[in-house]
């Protein structure tokens, strides 16, 4: 199994944030996060990347317990995560964003030396994942002069570089005009079709959510309220109450 | 269409070279005229003196901005190790060897140990408290002077320091000082400016730029922050030994926190992150203070107007102003901030 959590909670103060939260992903498969605002989808996300730890439960990553690991640990087995915030780094271009990924796999970070022929290669794999998610043109744009969505594109490109299995995306569609949302879809699909991806997704986007799914769990107030593939989540009463107001309408 | 790629991609191949090649016949240039500060100074030997402190003023702010400017962990209390670096190795000379090589490898490694094991606990802290907490430690330090007087001297200082010596020979002539330790600079430029380049060098940058997200591609941030903090602590003290050395004598004002301001305003002033910036700042700071404090002894007004100045005006320092100078001399434009 890709990805399996276990009774997974989390309080801050008085509030459960995620209670009890038990969770499996699928391999190659788009796994979709949704629920009201407040539901505990972010915090859960945090949970499984090792931004915070549970109060309890398990995390296990292709069957290995990685509860409790620091980010840096589970990125180098090949679970890593993209930011709703956009997290790139502002003042180096964009090829450089994505190389000082492509050397940290490649377990560079304490050379002191490469030669050329490495540099080349790490400079040519950089370029490749700025134009797969259309990026080219900008590779030497500093980061934070791009445009919004071109730096939503460099983060995921910074993500795509570590090579991973599974890859988490926290609300990759926010603040995102409308033509640069469709991009970002179709690059989702294609990142599970042409990589073999596993991709987890929290998503406000419900019709996006919807068209890109295999898989989808709803959560209300720290619980998986629902699961299953998008049609069937669509006619699910506890779903539809927990939307009130008929965001399903797409 | 076709040809035009190959166009863009022949300037491209063209460009770095020259900039190369103007920018080590520029850096060339400007190493030997430096040497040369010996000849030209005959008559003036208190400014050969001075120059040399500016020097060892230019190391210590050199290992600051190894640690600021690559990985923007800020300290408030670097004199503690520039001041542990000159009583270790002044003591050593009292009691070991005089040997110079002997003694600044000595000072390296045992500032090196005590770094690794103070900055462990240092750099997990993030900024305010990091910087509060390194002063807090030079404080210590400059407590225990006073604690251990018996074997530091003191308010006193450490008196009576023998004459360094290399292989037996005696390093007494200050124009031999002056290139012995203009020699150091250079390779200590060249060697931070190689490690800048270097993935190591990248991996501190995208720390200071987003440690968070670091952490995310990878990268160990507690390690790779460590490293630079021995780093700069040993090169702190590889300054204060050979301060202790040069002026036969240390005192507890060495790792003061006073001391420390001043190496924060050397790199300020010459611009955080860019190496070659701080240097410069050091030494003009250090000929500015013996100048101007002999006119008047109000000169840390001056000197606090300029630090504000400088970080409202130029907040690049010296090097931020200097970079359209030399872009201008080269005909080429600013390359995006490093």
């Amino acid at each position: 199994m890709m990805l399996q959590t276990a009774g997974l909670s989390k309080n801050f103060g008085g509030l459960q944030a995620v209670a009890g939260v038990s969770l499996t992903v699928r391999e190659r498969t788009v796994h979709s996060v949704i629920g009201p605002n407040g539901a505990g989808k972010t915090t859960l996300f945090n949970l499984i990347t090792g931004s915070i730890k549970p109060a309890s439960g398990t995390v296990k990553f292709l069957d290995q317990d990685v509860t409790h690991w620091l980010p840096n640990r589970l990125a180098e087995v090949g679970l890593v995560r993209t930011f709703q915030r956009t997290s790139i780094f502002r003042r180096l271009t964009a090829i450089e964003n994505v190389a000082l990924a492509i050397r940290s796999r490649r377990k560079l970070n304490y050379a002191i030396r490469m030669s050329r022929g490495e540099e080349q290669e790490i400079r040519d794999e950089a370029a490749a994942l700025l134009r797969q998610v259309g990026l080219r043109d900008r590779e030497n744009v500093t980061g934070g002069n791009l445009a919004h969505g071109y730096q939503r594109a460099l983060d995921i490109a910074i993500g795509l570089a570590l090579r991973p299995k599974l890859l988490l995306m926290d609300e990759p569609l926010a603040g995102m005009s409308r033509g640069d949302r469709q991009g970002i879809a179709d690059l989702v699909l294609k990142l599970r079709e042409e990589l073999g991806l596993t991709l987890v997704v929290v998503e406000h986007d419900i019709g996006m959510v919807m068209r890109l799914s295999d898989v989808i769990t709803v959560m209300q107030n720290g619980r998986v309220i629902a699961e299953g593939p998008p049609d069937a989540i669509r006619e699910n009463p506890d779903v539809k109450r927990a939307y009130l107001h008929g965001s399903f309408a797409a | 269409m076709k040809a035009e790629p190959a166009t863009l991609n022949a300037h491209n191949i063209g460009a770095p070279a020259t900039r190369r090649s103007s920018f080590l016949t520029a850096a060339a240039l400007v190493v030997l005229i430096g040497a040369a500060t010996p000849l030209w100074t005959q008559d003036m030997p208190f400014v050969l003196i001075l120059a040399s402190h500016a020097i060892i003023a230019a190391l210590v702010a050199v290992s600051l901005d190894m640690l600021t400017g690559n990985t923007g962990l800020l300290s408030f209390g670097h004199a503690g190790w520039y001041g542990f670096g000159s009583y270790v190795a002044g003591l050593s000379a009292q009691l070991l060897t005089t040997e110079i090589l002997a003694l600044v490898l000595l000072t390296v490694l045992a500032t090196a140990l005590l770094a690794l094991a103070v900055g462990s606990i240092l750099v997990r802290q993030l900024g305010k408290a990091f910087a509060i907490l390194t002063l807090a430690f030079s404080q210590v330090l400059y407590a225990m002077v006073f604690i251990a007087s018996g074997v530091t001297g003191g308010e006193d200082g450490l008196q009576g320091i023998p004459v360094a010596t290399v292989l037996g020979l005696q390093i007494a002539r200050p124009e031999v000082w002056y290139w012995v330790l203009y020699g150091t600079l250079v390779a200590v430029l060249c060697l931070a400016l190689w490690l800048r380049r270097s993935p190591l060098g990248k991996a501190w940058l995208g720390i200071r730029e987003n440690a968070e997200r670091a952490q995310f591609i990878g990268l160990d941030v507690f390690r790779l922050k460590l490293l630079a903090y021995v780093i700069s602590a040993s090169l702190a003290a590889f300054a204060g030994a050979l301060f202790v050395l040069v002026n036969g004598a240390t005192t507890p004002e060495t790792l003061h926190w006073f001391e420390s301001g001043k190496i924060l305003m050397y790199v300020v002033l010459g611009g955080v992150g860019t190496i070659v910036g701080p240097a410069i700042g050091a030494a003009v700071f250090t000929f500015a203070e013996h100048y101007v404090s002999s006119f008047t002894d109000a000169w840390l007004i001056y000197f606090g107007a300029l630090f504000v100045v400088t970080v409202i005006v130029a907040p690049g320092g010296i090097f931020g102003l200097l970079r359209p100078v030399w872009a201008r001399c080269t005909g080429r434009s600013e390359r995006g901030a490093a």
